[in-house]
């Protein structure tokens, strides 16, 4: 079966990587006698490096350095001013007998789960919808992908209101069609929902964008083939779609494990701590996530050591997850 | 365009050099720096003092210094700690911090300026004690002038006492809630006549309170852990008893400010709370009254403003913050921004003594003035707030989720222990 043209990108790769055009062959097997060509030194190469050096200086400078500080840190007690204090794998230890660090653990690990799920879907079929709308296809492109450019405290705010538990909208409509209050944000299991759902509401759109542009990459011969066959919109959807759109999937669901897995403001600005009650993640810490726990840690409690720690474990938490996808990845390249 | 190309590599390359350059001078100017400086630089946060004083404040010293004050948003004490940290030109020479803060900067006390040596030991006395004490190290070193102070109070709604029966003379309601177990008394009975309305916000709150009246907290002087203690432990009862009275509103979110107008018959709060409250319940003026924390005053916050050691005019900066919170000048911020002053001579001045229409006409300062000066000398530890962070988890997953209060405490206990090891408490 011919492959469609959306996994194009791998047909280019083979080009760019690997072997290369066959012009350049020649030079890996000189013929015998031949005068070997100088290389050119680094040196010579000055100008290009300089060109691409602001990046890689303001990288450097910025997170490569911070980031290797931050595991010298996790070594060490540091409380931000003082001086160090070499404490070799005690941060590790705690780190392990903690309990509120493995709670957060399971907290991100939920609200990722609630939130990619709908999150994902959602954007599929709205993508799909999309693809078929004739009039007003500007305006509903718009109109979907702004909860993702609004300003994501404005947006946390917002969902606070909505959900409050006393006198939030939500509760509101329940209560005229004669439904109790429902703590939205006090029971454990609902924080991560309306967590979940305000990350919905915000990257929903932004997939959504990926997946129209994946789906206007599948030639219009592909469907009128099905139609002809007798398939239904629903099959096309499930047989032609979605297996075509499989790498773009695949493409979101990596990034969407990256940004799920480091949800911060959505919980702090939704459970904003306040004098009385410093403590991060809402009632129960049930919305408390690794990056929050990792903020208090750091920044509040001036555990620069054990902050560094946590994030340096949960950065193992991440690697893990995406030799997970990565794995499903390849596997689906293969078949 | 090649010629423009490269004109444009070259510009970009003495950019980079050059701000190479100044970065390493930046840092390497101070070293020999002088200690009589003109220009002197001023960090508070919004709010933390008056516009108008330190307005006042440039004016005056004009003659011999140019102070320029910068109001820093955000995560103030991230912001100092980082900017103290790098060191060089950019350290502000006065900066204030936060009374909630000031515990964390002591064990670093060398950053700062030992204000005695300035002369604050001559006017000490002007200042309550328990604050100027929580801003100085063990052997003696003042790092913090106090700015406020956050004496607590019992915020009450006459109305809705009137309706239950119960008295609404400030005098009287202080009585009446003499303790921790009358004031709840008092909050059966109101639940008694109106369902609905709760006395406490949330249980953290009296938690937070009942452990301010004592005078020791979690962790004593001699750096051990004393949060399992009888003196926390009786705090904790304290804090539960609403709870299982069923006059508890277990509100740990925002929607307070929805509440505050509605069901909430009482809260306990800073002299600063009633901003909170008036801001979020404009419609209840005239209904609040305020009268004495029951079982005793408390302080919840209150900021301090010190002088960095790179302090570029100490004697000058010190004039400068003993005149901004000298006790005439505090009245006049008490007027334009309600900082409730650290001086109690601040308290029989006119701007303090008037009658509040927010509580009906009471004079607020006749319960606010001698619960300030009552408030007990306690030690607070530098990781004293990291190890009662777990405490007001564990009362809000009582009321998140009805966890059992044993169970609670017991988690309470066994985190704070671990929070407490690994901020290097034994």
């Amino acid at each position: 079966m011919a492959s469609p043209p959306v996994t194009g990108s791998a047909t280019v790769r083979e080009h760019r990587g690997g072997p290369g055009p066959a012009r350049f062959r020649p030079r890996r097997t000189p013929p015998a006698g031949a005068v070997r060509p100088k290389r050119r030194g680094v040196l010579s190469y000055w100008r290009q490096y300089l060109a691409i050096s602001p990046f890689y200086l303001i990288f450097a400078g910025f997170s490569f350095v911070p980031v290797f500080y931050s595991l010298y840190l996790s070594f060490q007690r540091y409380d931000g001013l003082g001086t160090k204090q070499f404490v070799g794998l005690q941060q590790y230890e705690f780190l392990w007998n903690d309990p509120v660090f493995w709670l957060s653990i399971r907290n991100t690990l939920a609200i990722w789960v609630l939130s990619t799920v709908p999150t994902l879907f959602g954007a599929l079929v709205l993508a799909t919808l999309l693809h078929s709308v004739r009039r007003f296809k500007g305006f509903y492109r718009i109109a979907l992908y702004v909860p993702n450019v609004t300003s994501i405290v404005a947006v946390a705010i917002f969902f606070g209101a909505v959900f409050s538990n006393n006198f939030g909208l939500v509760n509101a409509i329940l209560g005229t069609v004669g439904i109790e209050p429902v703590p939205w944000l006090s029971n454990p299991w609902l924080i991560k929902v309306v967590i979940a759902a305000l990350m919905t509401w915000m990257w929903t759109g932004y997939n959504m964008i990926i997946y129209l542009a994946g789906l206007q990459a599948i030639p219009q011969s592909v469907y009128e083939a099905a139609k002809m066959d007798g398939a239904g919109p629903v099959r096309t959807f499930f047989q032609i779609t979605i297996p075509i759109m499989r790498p773009i999937i695949l493409f979101t669901v990596v990034i969407s494990t990256i940004n799920g897995l480091q949800s911060f403001s959505e919980p702090q600005v939704l459970f904003a701590s306040n004098a009385a009650n410093a403590n991060l993640g809402g009632p129960g810490q049930a919305g408390l996530t690794t990056l929050l726990y990792f903020y208090q840690s750091a920044f509040l409690d001036n555990d620069y050591g054990y902050g560094a720690a946590i994030v340096w474990a949960f950065f193992v938490l991440i690697i893990v997850l995406v030799v997970i996808n990565w794995r499903i990845v390849q596997r689906g390249r293969k078949s | 365009m090649d010629l423009s190309r490269r004109g444009f590599l070259q510009a970009a390359v003495f950019t980079a050099a050059a701000s190479g350059l100044t970065v390493a001078c930046g840092g390497g100017s101070e070293s020999g720096g002088t200690k009589n400086g003109k220009d002197l630089t001023l960090w508070y946060w919004g709010g933390a003092l008056s516009d108008k004083v330190v307005a006042e404040a440039k004016t005056h010293f004009s003659g011999q210094i140019k102070l320029t004050s910068a109001s820093i948003g955000g995560d103030f004490k991230q912001k100092l700690t980082t900017t103290l940290a790098a060191g060089g030109s950019s350290v502000p020479d006065i900066t204030g911090i936060k009374g909630e803060d000031i515990a964390s900067f002591l064990p670093n006390a060398d950053r700062f300026l030992d204000l005695n040596d300035l002369g604050f030991n001559k006017i000490s006395s002007q200042y309550l004690e328990w604050k100027t004490k929580l801003a100085q190290t063990k052997d003696g070193k003042q790092i913090g002038f106090p700015i406020d102070i956050g004496p607590t109070a019992l915020f009450y709604r006459a109305d809705l006492f009137d309706k239950a029966g119960l008295p609404t003379d400030p005098a009287k309601v202080a009585a009446e809630a003499k303790t921790w177990e009358d004031y709840f008394a008092l909050g059966t009975e109101l639940k008694k006549s109106q369902p609905g309305i709760f006395l406490v916000n949330n249980i953290s709150s009296v938690f937070n309170i009942a452990v301010g009246q004592g005078t020791k907290r979690f962790i004593d002087e001699d750096n051990h852990f004393i949060g399992d203690q009888e003196h926390i432990r009786t705090a904790w009862e304290t804090a539960i008893r609403p709870y299982t009275l069923g006059i508890d509103a277990k509100i740990n979110d925002q929607t307070w400010n929805a509440a505050i107008g509605k069901n909430l018959a009482t809260e306990l709060g800073a002299a600063w709370h009633a901003l909170d409250i008036e801001s979020a319940a404009p419609g209840t003026k005239g209904k609040w009254r305020v009268c004495a924390t029951p079982n005793g005053p408390a302080n919840q916050g209150g900021s301090y403003l010190a002088l960095p050691s790179q302090c570029r005019n100490p004697e000058e900066a010190f004039k400068i913050i003993s005149w901004i919170l000298s006790p005439d000048n505090n009245a006049k911020s008490y007027t334009d921004a309600t900082i409730f002053p650290a001086s109690p001579a601040t308290y029989s001045m006119e701007a303090m003594t008037g009658p509040d229409a927010f509580f009906g006409g009471q004079k607020i300062i006749e319960v606010f003035g001698p619960a300030a000066e009552a408030i007990p000398v306690s030690y607070e530890a530098p990781a004293d707030s990291a190890v009662m962070a777990p405490f007001m988890a564990e009362l809000s997953s009582i009321e998140a989720k009805g966890k059992k209060p044993d169970d609670a405490w017991n988690d309470a206990v066994d985190q704070a222990k671990q929070i407490a090891r690994r901020q290097g408490v034994n």
